[in-house]
């Protein structure tokens, strides 16, 4: 399983593809079925393509954890929460389900996508 | 401390002005991503892992108290109400958006601070002695040649596209604040015999992925050539430093690969072309810089202070702070005052708006309106009277302020690591807040003495891991956070790099694992010995042994 994410332009806030929008919690993020990668690609290309809006768009993989998805990598979850030592702040600040699996989630892997935002840089 | 005058001021106006032109062409498409970029890098914003994130100069770490209420306000109003100091003596925020960019930076120029060359391939910030212009261990005011350097540097046509990022430490106290000798440039400010002042020039030191302690190139650099001289270094750099690939594009390894005596062969080759006329500093403009910092209004006080003793008596709280955290000053009846931004549970370098006001409020009534960060991510209120000081440590315990731990085990460096930075590998912060909890019982960290603990999150070592008694380096391993362990490092007078103790240590063994190394050091310590001191005679092995032994 396989989403997108980015960060938008305007305030840097970490955001995730649905059907055509950019949303903020990674609880509203389509989700890809892994031989769906063609959809994720039009994703990808689709945020490549709105430089007004948001920058840096990949796609993360994604496991299970607690019945629910969550990105496979921890810095992936990070993004998806907010930073570990002030968990009042970023999104995980809202609570709930889906934080709480995030929070969880014990996967280990580098996103895909984000060896290539380093070499970039 | 220095003043900006109308050049100054008219010219961070119009900086900020063409920033707020830059991110409207930006957010309108005109500029792309990859245009945009290194624009928004020369005014120190970065887009980290939630946002983006503003590096503020503290020009060689001092600041006035307004300036510091005006970070606390754009903590409050534009992030989420805290700042993070940095190992070289600046501010970032975490929590800025694009959008508010233009308004802080104008609310930065009104009280004369900016974020210029805070990012980007060009002479970042001096860093200087935080206790400059009150220790009487220095020869000199080394803010004096931090704002000559500041004034010469700052929009350098010829140096602002370098093959990478360049940074200048200036000390003139033996005891080094400022970890000169792993800058780009160090510059050792020297009396020479004859009773004239110098600098010691090191060149090509550094940290990241190759570290180096560096060489000396030239013993006694007569001061008033320091900019023609500093024109030589960087030009021979501009011209033979590897733009091809940016793993090797700092000076260091240039000064590496061609030889110290070498370099500075090349340097005085190229010194000898230029016109001192032309290139240094003329002695009318010297004075008038030195003038600025030669104002602070001391009185004339007994070295002694009934209320001061009366107090360290009676209060043994007071009196451990100032075991550690208050250090002679050089005039009589006034100190120096260390303020931990390393309480138990605090990250380390944050500090709230909140607090920033407090330390503030301090300055202006107690401190002669006076204010330094330290690279070890601490303030400093240079100039306290000890008549004050009973007050002023009420005061900072009623803040959290107060926390006793100056050099000791608990007084962490840590960089921000993978809970902000975009290129981190592992989180740095929970670490140290996990071996503070360790140490927490003061009597003890008080016995095992000083002791540098020093955590990055990557290879790039914002966090100095290879110059700390004990270095941490954080890595990826196979995906999962690791923590590989170096000893004998050290940042001073005596910088040395750090050795790697063994394989790399899971997040929940590494405050375990500094225990049992202090554990160790205790068993073996002879008088008098610092953790450092104790490694450099007996080397790894007992250390080793103590961390893996069990382990295994």
């Amino acid at each position: 399983m396989k989403a997108v994410t980015a960060n938008r332009l305007l305030d840097g806030e970490v955001v995730f593809w649905k059907s055509g929008q950019w949303v903020d919690r990674f609880g509203d993020a389509q989700l890809f079925d892994d031989h769906h990668a063609a959809d994720v690609e039009a994703a990808v290309a689709t945020g490549k393509g709105q430089p007004t809006i948001v920058v840096d768009v990949y796609p993360i993989d994604l496991i299970q954890s607690e019945g629910r998805w969550a990105p496979l990598s921890y810095r992936e979850r990070i993004r998806a929460l907010g930073p570990t030592n002030e968990p009042t702040h970023g999104k995980q600040a809202e609570g709930g389900d889906v934080v709480a699996a995030l929070r969880q989630a014990s996967g280990a892997a580098r996103s895909t996508g984000r060896v290539d935002l380093i070499r970039r840089k | 401390m220095y003043q900006y005058d109308l050049i100054d001021r008219e010219f961070l106006a119009d900086r900020s002005a063409e920033f707020r032109g830059q991110v409207a062409r930006r957010l309108s498409g005109e500029l792309t991503e990859d245009q945009f970029k290194p624009l928004r890098l020369m005014n120190g914003l970065y887009l980290q892992l939630h946002a983006y994130m503003l590096r503020i100069a503290i020009p060689y770490g001092s600041l006035n108290p307004s300036q510091l209420r005006r970070l606390a306000e754009i903590a409050r109003d534009y992030d989420k109400g805290y700042g993070h100091f940095t190992t070289r003596q600046n501010i970032q925020f975490n929590w800025i958006k694009l959008k508010d960019a233009p308004d802080i930076l104008d609310k930065l120029a009104e009280v004369d601070l900016h974020a210029i060359q805070t990012s980007g391939n060009c002479i970042r910030n001096t860093t200087s002695d935080p206790y400059a212009g009150a220790t009487a261990e220095e020869v000199d005011d080394p803010r004096v040649w931090c704002e000559v350097i500041r004034q010469w540097s700052t929009l350098h046509p010829e140096f602002s596209f370098l093959p990478r990022k360049f940074k200048i430490a200036i000390t003139a106290s033996a005891k080094d604040r400022t970890a000169a000798k792993v800058h780009d440039i160090g510059l050792l400010l020297r009396q020479g015999r004859d009773g004239r002042l110098g600098f010691e020039v090191i060149v090509g030191g550094g940290q990241g992925r190759t570290p180096y302690v560096g060489p000396t190139i030239k013993e006694f650099l007569p001061t008033d050539r320091l900019l023609s001289y500093l024109e030589a270094v960087l030009r021979v750099y501009n011209r033979h430093g590897r733009r091809d690939n940016i793993y090797k594009a700092r000076i260091k390894i240039l000064v590496a690969a061609l030889g110290a005596e070498e370099f500075a062969r090349q340097v005085e080759e190229e010194w000898a072309k230029i016109d001192p006329a032309r290139a240094d500093l003329p002695a009318s403009e010297l004075a008038r810089i030195r003038a600025a910092f030669a104002k602070t209004p001391f009185e004339t006080l007994p070295a002694r202070s009934e209320t001061f003793e009366v107090a360290k008596a009676g209060d043994a709280a007071f009196a451990r702070f100032v075991r550690n955290n208050v250090r002679d000053h050089k005039k009589p009846g006034y100190a120096i005052v260390e303020i931990s931004l390393k309480a138990q549970a605090q990250t380390p370098g944050d500090a709230s708006a909140d607090q920033l006001e407090v330390v503030a409020d301090l300055a202006e009534r107690y401190g002669l309106n006076d204010l330094r960060v330290t690279h070890a991510q601490n303030l400093v209120l240079p100039h306290v009277k000890l008549d004050d000081l009973p007050t002023v440590f009420a005061a900072l315990q009623a803040a959290n302020l107060a926390t006793p731990n100056i050099d000791l085990v608990s007084d962490i460096i840590a960089c921000p690591g993978l809970d902000y930075c975009a290129l981190a590998n592992a989180r740095a912060i929970p670490i140290a807040q996990d071996i503070a909890r360790q140490f927490a019982d003061l009597d003890r960290a008080e016995r095992v003495g000083e002791l540098k603990i020093k955590i990055s999150g990557c290879i790039n070592a914002c966090g100095h891991h290879h110059v700390a008694h004990i270095g941490i380096l954080g890595v990826d391993k196979k995906g999962e956070e690791f923590y590989q362990l170096s000893l004998g490092g050290s940042g001073a007078e005596d910088a040395s790099i750090g050795k790697i103790l063994g394989p790399a240590l899971p997040a929940d063994r590494v405050a375990t694992a500094v225990d049992q190394l202090v554990g160790a050091y205790l068993g073996i310590r002879a008088d008098g010995e610092r953790f450092l001191d104790t490694y450099r005679r007996v080397g790894l092995e007992p250390f080793k042994e103590a961390v893996y032994a069990q382990a295994d």
